[in-house]
């Protein structure tokens, strides 16, 4: 089950963030979410292995805590998607499928033209369709 | 699936910004209105890129993305590529496109705007607005190109040349 999701601009400033658990829960999400920019931009920086995944957005599973899991995806324009799950065994290709749909989310949310660039996204057209990505993660992997 | 918008209503609008912010909006300040249509060009640009580069792998320097916007870009906008790409090796690229596709409908004839400009004055008036003209619509471009290079991480600073009408070439010099 994914808890939180996160947009986190090329200056490391959160563009949106949101979490799908009871609120108390919220301040430790924003921490890890917090944390998971340094992995990303460690993995950016110092690439272990130059090859296939140098140039990815996808940057796969960033760290696993206690019980969380953070993927990170990273767009051309240095904007970076955080993703939080509790799920245990998640496949690569639902996240990898998650991301894709969330980008397209993303994109149409900062091309309104009444959006500014730097600014929270306050979109709630762009709020709804991530809970709709969100409620169908998981169950859309054979459809 | 995309929308599509008819081109006609496209070169409308261009036409119609610059008119209105040359002539209503900054009659007489031509840098404020041009600086005005570079920063509309500019948010503009800012987005496309990022609709643009969506599913592309990341881009590893400075040449990359000159290429992506002389190929992705110019196709999604103009549905060709950039026709020629000089580049000195310092920072310093020509885009060259021999058909602009925003200017390929403009007059080139310059004419006198009002009718009571003294005659020895007209010829030279009329010329300096001509080339005031098209200069005024490719502001617009200018700052859609520097917008989407400075979204890919480049500050940069675009100009444009249009010797040769219809042809362009955008000059893009890469701050350091």
């Amino acid at each position: 089950m994914i808890v939180c999701v996160a947009v986190v601009g090329h200056q490391n400033n959160p563009l949106y963030i949101q979490s799908f658990t009871d609120a108390d829960d919220a301040l430790k999400l924003h921490h890890i979410v917090h944390c998971s920019l340094d992995v990303v931009d460690e993995r950016v920086n110092n690439p272990k292995k130059s090859g296939p995944t140098l140039n990815e957005t996808f940057l796969g599973l960033l760290y696993p805590t206690e019980n969380y899991k953070v993927y990170g995806y990273l767009t051309n324009t240095k904007v970076k998607f955080i993703l939080v799950t509790t799920d245990l065994d998640v496949k690569d290709a639902d996240v990898r499928n998650f991301f894709r749909r969330f980008h397209a989310g993303y994109v149409d949310a900062i091309s309104n033209p009444f959006h500014e660039p730097g600014k929270k996204i306050t979109s709630k057209t762009f709020a709804e369709r991530v809970s709709n990505i969100v409620k169908s993660f998981g169950f859309s992997s054979t459809a | 699936m995309g929308r599509e918008v008819s081109e006609s209503c496209v070169d409308s609008l261009l036409t119609e910004m610059v008119s209105m912010y040359c002539n209503r909006l900054y009659a007489n300040k031509p840098e404020l209105a041009a600086s005005r249509i570079d920063a509309i060009g500019y948010q503009v640009g800012h987005q496309l890129s990022e609709r643009y580069t969506m599913e592309r792998p990341r881009f590893t320097d400075h040449l990359d993305a000159i290429k992506f916007i002389c190929k992705d870009f110019w196709s999604e906008l103009f549905k060709k590529q950039i026709d020629n790409l000089k580049t000195n090796h310092r920072g310093t690229f020509v885009l060259q496109d021999n058909r602009f596709r925003w200017l390929s409908r403009m007059s080139l004839d310059p004419s006198p705007e009002n009718g009571d400009v003294p005659q020895e004055n007209s010829e030279a008036a009329a010329e300096n607005k001509a080339a005031q003209v098209p200069n005024m619509h490719l502001h617009f471009s200018c700052g859609v190109i520097k917008g989407a290079l400075h979204n890919l991480g480049i500050a940069c600073a675009v100009s444009a040349d249009t010797s040769h009408l219809p042809a362009c070439s955008f000059v893009v010099r890469i701050k350091p």
